[in-house]
């Protein structure tokens, strides 16, 4: 949420809370709430209306992609596995956003992710590839991650990592759109919106599964994205990050978003019914001051 | 005057070749990941119509092979020609002549008296693969050519062309990149491969087709007029061709013809040799009286002189029995390498070792670079037989490459519902070294990876002291032995440094 628009808010609830009466007892709690930021979660079996829909009470894509910007928009493609098989992100759901972020003007949209399998395989099999160039458009691209651009990175508010190699094309981006899949993870618990940054970093990501909760939690003080499009569309149960047994994912239908990287994660992990604190790297996070993992406190709002 | 038509045939037979060679060029780059599930292309076009791997693969199985019938293309082809395969499409002799192009000219025409060992290359190689030895992956021209391509000359290529751009992209001032960049990319996407690929004796191959390559120095097509045992066998063939040169004899004023032929196809100084010719057509150019014609005849006697001996045929027919009884007393065929995985798909040990004709389009092939050439592990016949090493490279869950390009069934073509079930080895953990069992630290990597669909690493929850004295959950990694496929993903992505500390070994049942 931006300044404009909070004093925006603030005046509409502020003129509607004086219109009231007893007036001022409302006023704390309302702006308890107006100081979080919306989280979005909708429902529906179409997926492009279900992305318009859950952007909408953010302001739509326009809120973050201007005239002119680069966006990237990192979804998980980290397996070879198809689309309902739920290990990577849904390609509809990718494909609904680049082409919002291109009707906003973006002059530059790229998709990529740095895979666990074969980066061809992946990008074919999980159906994105085909998705972004479906769109056609000179601007929309889903490339191949290139090695050169890893570039070291200080990380200075880290406590555990001091310092890991980025994409350059992410943390260039003038918006970094992240639409992770939710699902289910042995080692992390489950995997969500701070676990996808693994897919823009360097390095011998196996070192990162020593100390998971911590290092994703500082790796999010470098790259923190501008809005979290977590896809529920499909979520996988068991046998994460890869499943493949179709008996292990549930269908939900359902898209989270906000500008909250944390508080993304933290209501993701109720889907499955857990509870946020059982995710290291959401406590981690929260630790850090980086977002808000209290479900009270959260500004939810369902449409 | 020369006669109208010479020189349109001649530059016919070039463009020919470079057809031809371009087709192997073309079928090689896409011997690869097509971005769909089935290769589109018959990319092993040029070893299925190779009648040398024919006829050694069908005496070693035993059996015809439906796969081989576009060798009876270039058999007819031979015996109406003779052998316009060497001549016009074979892509190892479009690349000697032009090869010789690039050499100085040579001053005199001196005889060369190096044996002409083809004969008894190829007897050697039939003979033995009836008694069940297979070598003609050591001495067949296109798994040689194709070896060296995918092993060397294609992966240097690579690694320097793209050193080079990468090496702008970093050092030179920002305005070279804007236009280094899109020329990178533009290659990229059409010539160069997808991805830098590493082979284990990678020299080895080097040398084998640089050696080919240098004896252009001593002579013309040095390697069609010895060595190569594909030519033999056309040569016999070609006994019976139909084309014949006329007249058989050299003049005896000029033997300009004679000084010229790049095969010295003339045999007791001054009688053309059909098995010899390749009808590369030059003589109809260089006979300053046009005497010369090429002409189809049915059932006439032709001149031939074949340089098979019967001491050398005998001898050589004795070595085909007596190599492969020293093949087998090797100790690796009793105690085998206990880290030899073969591509899934692959037929038994032994029958595998046979029916494969080291052409490399597996390992040309593979997604993850994990085919590699087999060194000494399993004996000196095995050498260039494909096997997996899972620290350089895995065997993707999803991906049945190998078995759709494999030439002769030493792989077999398995769908991807069986591939999945297909076993290649089995994997097990060294506890000395794994991180949580060792050093008491969180990791199980490998069982994040793992792709069977229940999971064939599993874990289980133990309260350990760490380092720093804190008791804390950790998981611990097990193998579920009847799960697993030993596709090696484990082992490719343990974190380690080195050897990794879960490793696929043969499956011993």
């Amino acid at each position: 949420m931006n300044r404009r628009e909070f004093l925006k808010q603030f005046t509409l609830y502020s003129t509607g809370s004086i219109m009231m009466a007893p007036v001022f007892n409302i006023i704390p709690p309302v702006l308890a709430k107006i100081d979080q930021p919306k989280l979005i979660v909708s429902h529906d079996t179409n997926y492009v209306g279900l992305v318009k829909k859950t952007l909408k009470p953010l302001g739509g894509i326009s809120a973050f992609v201007k005239k002119g910007d680069r966006v990237v928009v990192k979804p998980n493609i980290g397996w070879d596995r198809k689309p309902e098989q739920a290990a990577d992100t849904h390609p509809l759901i990718v494909k609904t956003i680049v082409e919002l972020a291109l009707d906003a003007g973006a002059s530059k949209v790229q998709v990529f992710d740095r895979t666990c399998n074969s980066s061809r395989m992946c990008y074919t099999n999980s159906g994105i590839k085909q998705a972004v160039d479906s769109i056609n458009d000179r601007r929309a691209v889903c490339e191949f991650i290139d090695d050169r651009k890893f570039i070291p990175v200080k990380i200075q508010k880290g406590k555990a990592l001091k310092e890991w190699s980025f994409y350059k094309d992410a943390l260039a981006a003038d918006c970094y759109i992240n639409v992770p899949i939710a699902k289910h993870h042995r080692l992390a618990g489950l995997t969500l919106g701070l676990k996808n940054v693994m897919g823009v970093i360097g390095g011998e990501r196996g070192r990162i599964h020593t100390n998971m909760g911590q290092y994703l939690a500082d790796l999010c003080t470098v790259l923190k994205p501008d809005l979290t499009i977590i896809d529920a569309t499909r979520i996988l149960l068991q046998n994460g990050p890869q499943g493949g047994k179709l008996s292990d994912v549930k269908v939900l239908n359902t898209l989270i978003a906000t500008t909250d990287p944390v508080a993304a994660d933290a209501f993701a992990a109720t889907l499955f019914g857990k509870k946020p604190e059982k995710i290291e790297s959401t406590i981690a996070a929260y630790k850090m001051g980086l977002g808000e993992m209290d479900l009270n406190k959260m500004n939810i709002l369902k449409v | 005057m020369k006669k109208k038509g010479v020189l349109q045939k001649i530059i016919f037979r070039r463009i020919n070749q470079l057809f031809f060679l371009l087709l192997f060029l073309f079928l090689f780059r896409k011997t690869d990941y097509p971005g769909q599930e089935i290769i589109p292309y018959a990319v092993n076009l040029f070893f299925c119509w190779n009648p040398l791997i024919a006829l050694s693969v069908m005496f070693i199985a035993k059996t015809l092979m439906l796969i081989f019938l576009p060798a009876v293309i270039i058999v007819v082809l031979t015996i109406i020609f003779g052998r316009v395969f060497c001549g016009w499409i074979c892509p190892l002799g479009t690349l000697l002549d032009i090869w010789q192009k690039l050499l100085p000219a040579k001053k005199s025409q001196k005889k060369i008296s190096f044996p002409e060992i083809r004969f008894s290359l190829l007897i050697l190689t039939i003979i033995n693969a009836l008694f069940g030895l297979q070598l003609v992956g050591f001495v067949d021209p296109f798994s040689i050519l194709f070896r060296g391509l995918t092993f060397v000359i294609d992966p240097m290529l690579n690694i320097s062309i793209v050193g080079f751009f990468n090496y702008l992209y970093s050092n030179a001032p920002e305005w070279v990149s804007l236009i280094s960049e899109p020329v990178y990319q533009s290659l990229k996407n059409s010539i160069l491969p997808y991805q830098q690929v590493f082979f284990i004796s990678a020299f080895l191959s080097f040398c084998i087709l640089f050696t080919i390559f240098a004896l252009e120095i001593i002579d013309r097509r040095f390697w069609c007029k010895k060595i190569c045992p594909l030519g033999a066998l056309l040569s016999l063939i070609s006994k019976i061709s139909f084309l014949k040169r006329l007249p058989k004899r050299v003049c005896a004023k000029c033997n300009k013809c004679q000084e010229n032929c790049r095969m010295s196809s003339f045999v007791n100084e001054d009688i053309h040799s059909q098995n010899n010719c390749i009808r590369c057509l030059e003589c109809l150019q260089t006979c300053p009286d046009d005497r010369i014609t090429f002409k189809l005849k049915l059932f006439q006697k032709s001149n031939n002189h074949t340089s098979i001996s019967r001491r050398t045929f005998v001898s050589c027919t004795l070595m085909g029995f007596l190599l492969p009884s020293i093949n087998k007393i090797d100790a690796q065929h009793k105690q085998s390498y206990s880290y030899l995985l073969r591509p899934p798909g692959a037929k038994e040990e032994k029958i595998f070792q046979d029916l494969c004709v080291r052409c490399g389009e597996c390992m040309k092939v593979c997604i993850t670079n994990a085919l590699q050439p087999t060194f000494l592990e399993s004996g000196w016949t095995g050498i260039f037989v494909p096997r997996l090493i899972p620290r350089l490279g895995y065997c993707e869950f999803n991906c049945n490459l190998c078995g759709q390009v494999c030439p002769s069934g030493a792989i077999q073509f398995i769908d991807l519902k069986q591939k999945h079930q297909t076993v290649i080895g089995k994997a097990f953990i060294d506890k000395n070294r794994c991180l949580p069992y060792a050093k008491q630290i969180p990791c199980i990597v490998c069982e994040e990876h793992c792709p069977v669909y229940n999971k064939a690493i599993q874990y289980t929850n133990v309260n350990v002291k760490n380092n720093d004295g804190k008791l804390i959950e950790i998981k611990q990694p097990y193998v579920i032995e009847d799960r697993c496929i030993g596709c090696g993903i484990c082992e490719n992505k343990c974190p380690l440094a080195g050897d990794a500390a879960i490793r696929v070994m043969v499956n011993n049942k």
